[in-house]
């Protein structure tokens, strides 16, 4: 996430000078924070596993849970399918828990947490304390691999909203983890969510019970901090019957100079007329020109519409990480479900992208959208890879999917695979793709007009992004219209 | 309107040019003073659109030759954007869509580029909201289209008024404009011409880019230059197009071989 | 790590079984036959997981027992007669297709030291030389017919071939070299019945200017199997124009790939298959840009009905040098039967910034409100549905060279039963 809140209140838009401003800064959150940090030793095997799991005070079903993944995922391979380019990842060559020291043990107030941290995350836009905490979104702050602390937390208790961290979540409402952990994203899926189900640290615990619309949005803001530390949260959102939330996702970490792993598992449940949105910004370090450096972020995204008129929508501005695997998705189980994903997704430099949905429709009369917008820049790769599937039971189904690729610069690489699979007659699916540029008669035009070449550029890409930022939070789409024109900074003319 | 002392906003000085390496401007002399409405006639190919072009900044044509002073400043030094920003107007005769980009959004970010040039405040979206109304029925456009993307899906006769629109916005000082007439009816055409009426003053000019006796009925022009082969043939004031219209271009033709003959491969000047 | 599945024990005996018929490698292309038959002996069949075959399911060809025995005895007396101004040869895959054939002025055999040199040349430029089944018709194949055009004069030339014979193997291996300008009308019937199996493999070869109309029509009745590669070099200002169409096969593989050498060529690529019953009709095609201001124009159609399965992937390369680069490509499929299953991959890889490409893929039944709108005009509704059909597949079928569109095509694809059958 890249919005912070003393930004929130600039105009949309924002003037050219502010713009400038912005210009100067490529990436602003790549501080590191001293803090004396618990880790255990480099390395992966079962003992490592068990030990997370003990830190944590896990109840057996967990540590099950967890074992079961772990041996799974030794006899799995990491998947080249996307045919991205990276030196091998030695496993055993990252620590697997990494917490500020004093945060060992669950803080009871605000007040016991190290104001190193907080000063952190108010640096990074994200203010803790009571004071000055945001009035209408709830945060749950992740530093490494443990959450220091969630806003608001007894407020939305009166509505009888869960939001927590997944620690605390696994403390107070074992049932719930029980039978909700797993269900959406099994621990065999794939070779990331594997790893993850066997090694998660912490992350988010969302519930929001029947007929509960959420008062204030909710927000996790996940910071890497270790150098050497992988980060795989878990992220569980629960919307009951007729439930509805709202749900913003924000990451940054330091500039090293080596690559960081970051692996996360979300899972997303809407039961009968729920409805769940999902908004993401992602600004993970990228690396730096040469492409040294920067997350790779590894993620798996899923959401099932359980219920009957269910409701899940994934937004996502990918602007960050040196390179993206992450392909949110999904399952349209009820009948009448709708799904959604709105994405962009930008590189620059030698950053390396593949991301795009899947649509799995199940019930009859499910609806699914598309609309994904690719920018390439300098080197880089950008590539957009989805699945809808229409099952035999999908009748009455629809799916519309957009794919529009920006190209800027002949070094960069766009490409679009769409696999598109019926088994339904009476299901319609349509896809369209597209590639443009920014033509010199546009840009002429707008010059023409005494607008300026850089902010020209920048006005086209948000032309060009329009669709999706609509779908973004207001105070989000802002702050994502300048962070594409930050990160494309120097890539035209 | 001619007035003795009026400023010198235009100066054109043997203006040589050319597109993909076609020599398209062949010695363009020109100058329009504060007040005045200049129109440019002349076939297809005459190079008019080309000077049009030339004098807002497009990337694809190239001088080669001349100078073109605005207001003593030397025109052709500045980018495009900073052309339009001390006053200089070309109305598109093909305006393009760009879609995605918001129609009200663009317009004000233009009006404030030029408002910062003149000295004045940035509007903010109200007070801005506000000027684009006022300004919307010099052209009597729905406000709807502000909503839009910019020249997305608009008709011809829409496109051309947003032009006109976007010129009342901006108030320059020179207003070139390439062929605004073509694909009107003659209600759009009315309205546009009335447009361009409005927003003429003592202190600012018109250039008028055209080929049709039409636009010059309901937009009367102080002087007439016809222009053949990438320079001015022959000026003269209104009744020059109205000749034009009775005797057709075919006497441009012999005009411009006599002129051949006199000059016997000399540089042909154009007569201002 | 390959470790012998019984899946892929069983691939090795289907190919080791006819490998062990086959007469010793011999004439104008033994070479090529010693290469093919190594090959086929060293790789197992296309699997599922390759992500190449992932959607086609290979199993009618595995039900196949070829062997190494004459597909069709005889020319068919039942064929069309030949469109004036064409030149029709039967292809038994055996004999001289060419013997006591006056060929044309412009139509020239090549020698067998000119054959040396171009064989191999267009598939290693759409860089197919190693898949399965181009292995499998090199191993196969004995004679090659390999024909130069040159000259002025446009030429039509018509290749019928039919396989029929139970477990028989029909091995077609074509070449073509078009000259500077040159222009060849090619219609290409390929006929199978019974548990025969087709392969085909052409390369061609488009000079400056050249052009170059073909036509596939394949027209099987299951359980015959026909695969197909066609690999075609295109130099600047060449115009290739594909049409393809087929049913009726237990599987139907058509593999159409296109270099465009320096750019600047025009390609046109349209495409028809009909998946019934338990048929599987796969379309892979794929085309590069080498250079700048090509074009492509692309149209896919497929309908997929009964137990079929339809199966489109569409790959389009714009590497850096293609600038200017102009491709468009569509995908529209009808999914008509429950049982029946329809994929379909466009596939776009762009590194050039000033292109424009553009793809889409529809996939869905025939429009109610097409069907109504007859209906209401007092049409009954199976009726309204073969109209919209016939619409639907008389686009993919307007620009035949004469002589394939002498076959009936859209007739025979949507007569009931066998497109083998006579005609009214």
């Amino acid at each position: 996430m890249t919005a912070p809140p003393n930004a929130l209140s600039e105009a949309p838009g924002g003037s050219a000078a502010s713009l400038g401003d912005l210009v100067s800064q490529p990436y602003r959150y790549g501080f590191v924070t001293d803090i004396e940090t618990e880790k255990i030793a480099k390395g992966l095997d079962e003992d490592v596993v068990r030990l997370i799991s003990a830190k944590k005070k896990e109840p057996a079903f967990l540590l099950d849970f967890r074992l079961r993944a772990f041996r799974h995922w030794q006899k799995l391979e990491e998947p080249d399918w996307a045919t991205l380019k990276y030196p091998k990842i030695d496993y055993q060559n990252i620590i697997y828990y990494a917490a500020p020291k004093q945060q060992q043990d669950k803080k009871a107030s605000l007040d016991e947490v190290d104001p190193k941290l907080l000063e952190t995350f108010e640096k990074l836009g994200i203010p803790l304390s009571e004071q000055k905490r945001l009035s209408n979104v709830a945060v749950d702050a992740v530093f490494d691999s443990v959450s220091i602390a969630t806003t608001y937390k007894e407020k939305l208790a009166e509505d009888g909203v869960i939001f927590c961290s997944f620690t605390e979540a696994v403390e107070e409402h074992p049932e719930l983890i029980e039978r909700y952990l797993g269900t959406v994203v099994p621990s065999n899926d794939n070779y990331f969510a594997a790893l993850n189900s066997a090694v998660f640290s912490d992350g988010s615990f969302v519930l929001i019970p029947k007929g509960v619309a959420c008062p204030m949005d909710l927000s996790t803001y996940f910071r890497i901090n270790s150098g050497d530390t992988g980060q795989f949260e878990r992220t569980l959102i629960v919307a009951e019957e007729g439930a509805s939330v709202s749900y913003l996702e924000g990451c940054t970490a330091p500039m090293f100079d080596t690559n960081q792993l970051h692996a996360a598992v979300v899972e997303l449940v809407a039961l009968d007329d729920a409805s769940i949105k999902y908004s993401t910004v992602q600004n993970w370090y990228a690396g730096d020109e040469n492409g040294k450096g920067g997350i790779y972020n590894f993620v798996t995204k899923r959401g099932q519409c359980r219920g009957e008129r269910s409701h899940i929508s994934w937004t996502q501005v990918e602007t960050g990480s040196a390179i993206t695997w992450k392909y949110p998705s999904c399952v349209l189980q009820g009948a009448d479900s709708v799904g959604e994903f709105y994405s962009v997704a930008l590189t620059n430099h030698r950053q390396q992208a593949d991301t795009g949905s899947k649509m799995i429709h199940v019930g009859p009369r499910t609806r699914s959208t598309i609309v994904s917008k690719g920018i390439s820049a300098g080197h880089s790769s950008n590539s957009y890879r989805g699945l809808v599937q229409m099952g035999p039971k999908a009748v009455g189904a629809r799916n519309f999917s957009q794919c529009d690729s920006m190209l800027i610069g002949d070094q960069a690489a766009a490409n679009t695979y769409p696999y598109i699979r019926s088994q339904q007659p009476d299901a319609a699916i349509e896809h369209e793709a597209s590639t443009c540029r920014i033509s010199e008669d546009q840009l002429f035009y707008l010059q023409s007009r005494g607008i300026g070449f850089e902010e020209a550029v920048s006005m086209m890409v948000s032309g060009f992004c329009r669709d999706v930022f609509n779908q973004l939070p207001m105070e989000f789409a802002a702050e994502a219209d300048k962070l594409l024109a930050l990160k494309l900074e120097g890539s035209v003319g | 309107m001619i007035l003795p002392d009026a400023e010198l906003l235009l100066q054109i000085v043997d203006l040589h040019a050319r597109v993909d390496d076609q020599p398209i401007l062949k010695g363009v002399n020109l100058e329009i003073r504060a007040g005045e409405i200049h129109a440019v006639m002349g076939r297809n190919g005459s190079g008019k659109s080309t000077l049009s072009k030339v004098l807002a900044g497009h990337p694809s044509y190239r001088v080669t030759g001349g100078s073109v002073l605005f207001r003593g400043e030397d025109l052709l030094a500045l980018p495009p954007e900073q052309r339009a920003r001390i006053g200089v107007f070309l109305g598109f005769q093909y305006p393009v869509e760009i879609p995605g980009v918001s129609n009200l959004e663009f317009l004000r970010v233009a009006t404030n580029a030029r408002r910062l040039e003149r000295g004045e405040e940035e509007l903010d979206t109200f007070s801005f909201e506000d000027l684009v109304h006022e300004r919307l029925q010099v052209v009597q456009m729905d406000p709807a289209f502000l909503a839009r993307s910019v020249n997305e899906g608009f008709s011809g006769g829409e496109k051309k008024r947003n032009e006109i629109l976007q010129m009342a916005l901006l108030e320059p000082l020179l207003a070139i404009l390439d062929e605004t007439d073509s694909g009107l009816d003659i209600d759009a055409l009315r309205i546009v011409a009335g447009g361009v009426n409005h927003l003429a003053t003592a202190a600012n000019a018109t250039l008028l880019i055209t080929h049709y006796q039409r636009l010059l009925d309901v937009i009367t022009p102080d002087f007439v230059h016809v222009m053949a082969a990438g320079r001015i043939l022959r000026t003269g004031g209104k009744e020059l197009a109205l000749e034009l219209e009775q005797r057709g271009y075919d006497w441009v033709d012999q005009e411009l071989a006599d002129q051949e003959l006199a000059n016997q491969g000399a540089p042909a000047l154009g007569v201002v | 790590m390959v470790l012998a599945s019984p899946v892929s024990n069983l691939h090795s005996a289907w190919a080791s079984r006819l490998l062990e018929g086959l007469p010793a490698v011999t004439g104008d292309l033994a070479e090529l036959q010693r290469r093919g038959r190594a090959a086929l002996a060293a790789t197992p069949l296309p699997q599922q997981h390759q992500e190449d075959w992932r959607f086609t399911d290979l199993s009618p060809l595995t039900a196949l027992t070829p062997r190494w025995r004459k597909a069709c005895p005889e020319l068919p007396s039942d064929l069309p007669a030949p469109a004036p101004g064409t030149l029709r040869l039967w292809l038994d895959g055996r004999g001289d297709p060419l013997a006591g054939v006056v060929l044309p002025a412009g139509l020239t055999p090549l020698s067998p030291a000119e054959l040396d040199g171009a064989l191999g040349h267009s598939l290693a430029a759409v860089g197919c030389e190693h898949h399965w089944p181009v292995q499998f018709n090199h191993a196969t194949a004995g004679r090659c017919l390999a024909l130069r055009v040159s000259g002025p004069e446009p030429i039509s030339l018509e290749l019928v071939s039919a396989a029929s014979q139970p477990e028989s193997l029909l091995p077609l291996r074509l070449l073509l070299l078009l000259e500077e300008q040159a222009e060849l009308e090619l219609s290409q019937v390929l006929l199978g019945s019974g548990s025969s199996l087709t392969s085909l493999v052409l390369e061609a070869h488009l000079g400056r200017g050249a052009r170059l109309r073909h036509a596939v029509i394949a027209l099987g009745e299951a359980p015959a199997c026909l695969l197909g590669h066609l690999a075609v070099e295109q130099e600047s200002e060449s115009r290739y124009q594909l049409s393809t169409a087929s049913r009726g096969w237990a599987l139907a593989r058509l593999e159409p790939r296109i270099s465009q050498l320096s750019g600047a060529a025009h390609t046109q690529l349209t495409g028809l298959q009909l998946a019934e019953e338990r048929q599987v009709a796969v379309t892979h095609s794929w085309v590069r840009f080498e250079g700048p201001d090509g074009s492509l124009e692309q149209l896919h159609k497929a309908i997929a009905d009964g137990q079929g399965r339809s199966v489109f992937n569409g790959a389009v390369r714009v590497p850096r040098a293609a600038q200017r680069t102009n491709a468009s490509q569509l995908s529209r499929n009808l999914l008509l039967s429950p049982q029946a299953r329809i994929d379909t991959k466009p596939e776009l890889e762009i590194v050039a910034d000033d292109v424009r490409c553009a793809h889409g893929a529809t996939v869905s039944r025939l429009q109610l409100d097409q069907l109504f709108y007859l209906q209401s005009r007092g049409i009954d509704v199976e009726l309204a549905a073969n109209l919209l059909k016939r619409g639907f597949c008389a686009e993919a079928l307007q620009q035949l060279p004469t002589a394939a569109a002498n076959w009936r095509p859209l007739e025979r694809l949507l007569r009931q039963g066998s497109p083998l059958g006579e005609l009214p």
